[in-house]
């Protein structure tokens, strides 16, 4: 064996080695985490609202439920306006300096560090539009999501449609079908999938955001109510909840755990986050499935 | 028979209405309405950039943009701010974590890509996308609650022992885990999906025949990988490299726990820093409603912003987008 063989080895078990390092890393922390969180959970503790058990810290319930509903808003938000722009880059836009210009201010929101999103969404949400928005508010915490959320699901559109063949555009054309008809009957329906698997990573992206929730959505221990009940404070004079009344989040929860370590436990914190990524995980899961469905049928 | 006309004369009047926008005015209906979603995204983005830089612009006259930016002192009661020890916090913390986190994540996309046979591949990168699904808060309570007494117990204590004579390894907090190389290590671990991932599809996409043409000329697989394939990957790797990094200089929840919070220059690897995320995270809270400081801390945002286009500006014409 000579000097290269013995070289390429070399670099060759590296390879090995880092693998194998990335993998123990990922299952060194996921094993930490469920053994650290698992010992707290209980249906109690993941039903019930931190208010139910002992005002602060103690469930989760709130926390679960504010995440989905952040997350579902700010997608429900954030999606009519992504495929909307998303169609147009691709099938309207004669890639000029204009079109090139709005896709590199995409490229920039989706690379903006979430700090600068959340202080945004508390200057301008929760100060400057508070009659509107209730301040900290499940409307203000969805809609600076759906800023962040909009280029992922943009991107995810823009991919899917550009991976359409052109062949069965062209053979839609050629029946006479007009630029709309087309876009409606065959673009959009082929690009189902890779839209759908946007969205579904898009809800997760939400769900598993921290510093802008932080910074809009406050924090709330009890359950979202639902209802309309006078307010002064309020454009109208009336309190819309949940929509302008504080809301929980699973990510917060876990911060907790660092900011009041008397009040919420370490354990507590693992427990939260563990469901967390149970949550993201499921979302994921989701995503595979219909990219797996779309592969067999 | 009144109510069944003017059903119908309002249908026709819409159909009119298309056939005016679409054949006399040139303007399909549908196209305004992508359109009008392209405008509305766009004057998002733009006011959320101007809004930021609009913001941040007080400071920038009261302190003048290089006294902001190489100021040492931050004081409320004084209005000087300048933020030197946070952007070296910020940068500092960055190079350590590329330095622990290329490496690494280079060689696994090497070994997904060329070494491992496939069915491992198909088990690993699943797992490898599990580690971007975990929420960055709980990278940070991990690295507080796990990783930290590790650190101040065996790693610090280990290192200070076998190169503490360099200055760059003195341990100034011997009693807290927490500093440059706990932050550093889970940012890495942060960004080792990313670097992975997009390297991986990177060095897949290297043609096939400029593999096979090295092959024979006698050149051994590693010598292929290191000057045939790397090369002809190296755009994708480098803007792969590039977003790990925009990913580890915004990243807060987890540095707010990790890198210790304090407000010096970090001098070695083990001693703490102050990161310019934690330092608007930490005090917005307090000082929202007040211009002056509400200001400087937008100054922050605005310098990480700034940072953030130039970066994204770098690695699209790395991508060869325009």
């Amino acid at each position: 064996m000579n000097y290269r063989h013995i070289k390429g080895n070399i670099f060759k078990s590296v390879s090995y080695m880092s693998g194998a390092l990335t993998v123990l890393i990922l299952i060194g922390i996921l094993g930490t985490i469920t053994v650290k969180g698992l010992p707290e959970l209980s249906l109690s503790f993941i039903f019930s609202s931190e208010s139910e058990i002992q005002g602060f810290g103690g469930a989760i319930g709130n926390a679960v439920i504010g995440t989905v509903f952040l997350s579902l808003l700010s997608t429900i938000l954030a999606t009519p306006l992504a495929i909307g722009t998303a169609v147009y880059l691709t099938k309207y836009s004669k890639g000029g300096i204009i079109s090139r210009s709005l896709s590199f201010l995409l490229d920039v929101m989706s690379g903006t560090p979430s700090i600068v999103l959340g202080i945004f969404g508390l200057l301008l949400l929760v100060y400057y539009m508070n009659t509107f928005t209730g301040g900290f508010s499940l409307i203000s915490g969805s809609i600076a999501l759906a800023i962040l959320i909009l280029p992922v699901i943009e991107r995810a559109t823009e991919e899917a449609i550009n991976r359409v063949p052109g062949d069965i555009e062209d053979a839609s054309y050629a029946l006479g079908a007009t630029r709309w008809e087309t876009i409606k009957l065959v673009t959009l329906p082929y690009a189902l999938t890779g839209i759908l698997t946007g969205i579904v990573l898009s809800i997760g992206r939400a769900a598993e955001e921290s510093a802008v929730v932080i910074l809009t959505a406050g924090y709330s221990q009890f359950f979202p109510e639902f209802g309309v009940s006078p307010s002064e404070k309020l454009i109208f004079g009336v309190k819309i909840a949940p929509f302008q009344d504080l809301i929980a989040a699973l990510p917060i929860t876990v911060y907790h755990s660092f900011e009041f370590p008397h009040l919420v436990s370490v354990s507590e914190g693992f427990a939260a986050a563990f469901v967390l990524i149970v949550i993201v995980m499921a979302i994921n899961a989701v995503t595979r499935l219909i990219v797996w469905r779309r592969r067999i049928g | 028979m009144f109510n069944k006309d003017s059903r119908l004369d309002i249908h026709t009047f819409y159909k009119n209405m298309i056939n005016l926008l679409n054949k006399d005015l040139r303007l399909d209906i549908h196209h305004l309405l992508f359109l009008s979603c392209a405008i509305l995204t766009a004057a998002i983005a733009i006011y959320f950039v101007g809004f930021i830089f609009s913001t941040a612009m007080p400071v920038f006259e009261s302190q003048g943009i290089i006294g902001f930016l190489t100021g040492t002192e931050w004081n409320y009661g004084k209005n000087i701010y300048g933020i030197k020890i946070f952007i070296f916090g910020t940068m500092i913390m960055t190079l350590i974590t590329l330095l622990l986190a290329v490496p690494i994540s280079l060689f696994t996309a090497i070994f997904l890509a060329e070494y491992a046979p496939s069915r491992v591949v198909y088990t690993i990168r699943p797992l490898i996308e599990l580690l971007v699904g975990i929420p960055s808060v709980v990278y940070g309570i991990f690295g507080l609650f796990v990783l930290e007494d590790i650190f101040n117990l065996h790693v610090e204590p280990f290192l200070v022992s076998t190169l503490g004579y360099i200055p760059l390894f003195s341990d100034n907090t011997p009693n807290s885990g927490q500093g440059l190389l706990l932050a550093s290590s889970i940012l890495g671990v942060m960004i080792l999906p990313t670097i992975t991932a997009l390297s991986e599809d990177a060095i897949r996409s290297v043609k096939h025949e400029y593999k096979e043409a090295s092959f024979s000329m006698g050149a051994t697989h590693w010598e292929t990988i290191r000057n045939v394939i790397l090369p002809a990957a190296s755009g994708g790797i480098i803007s792969s490299i590039v977003l790990g990094m925009m990913r580890a200089m915004g990243e807060t929840m987890a540095i707010v726990m990790l890198l210790g919070n304090m407000k010096t220059i970090p001098s070695s690897f083990l001693s703490y820093g102050y990161a310019m995320t934690s330092k608007i995270l930490n005090d917005i809270g307090f000082y929202v409603n007040q211009a002056e400081p509400r200001s400087a801390l937008f100054g922050i945002a605005a310098v990480l912003f700034l940072l953030e286009i130039i970066f994204v500006a770098l690695s699209r014409k790395i991508g060869g987008k325009a």
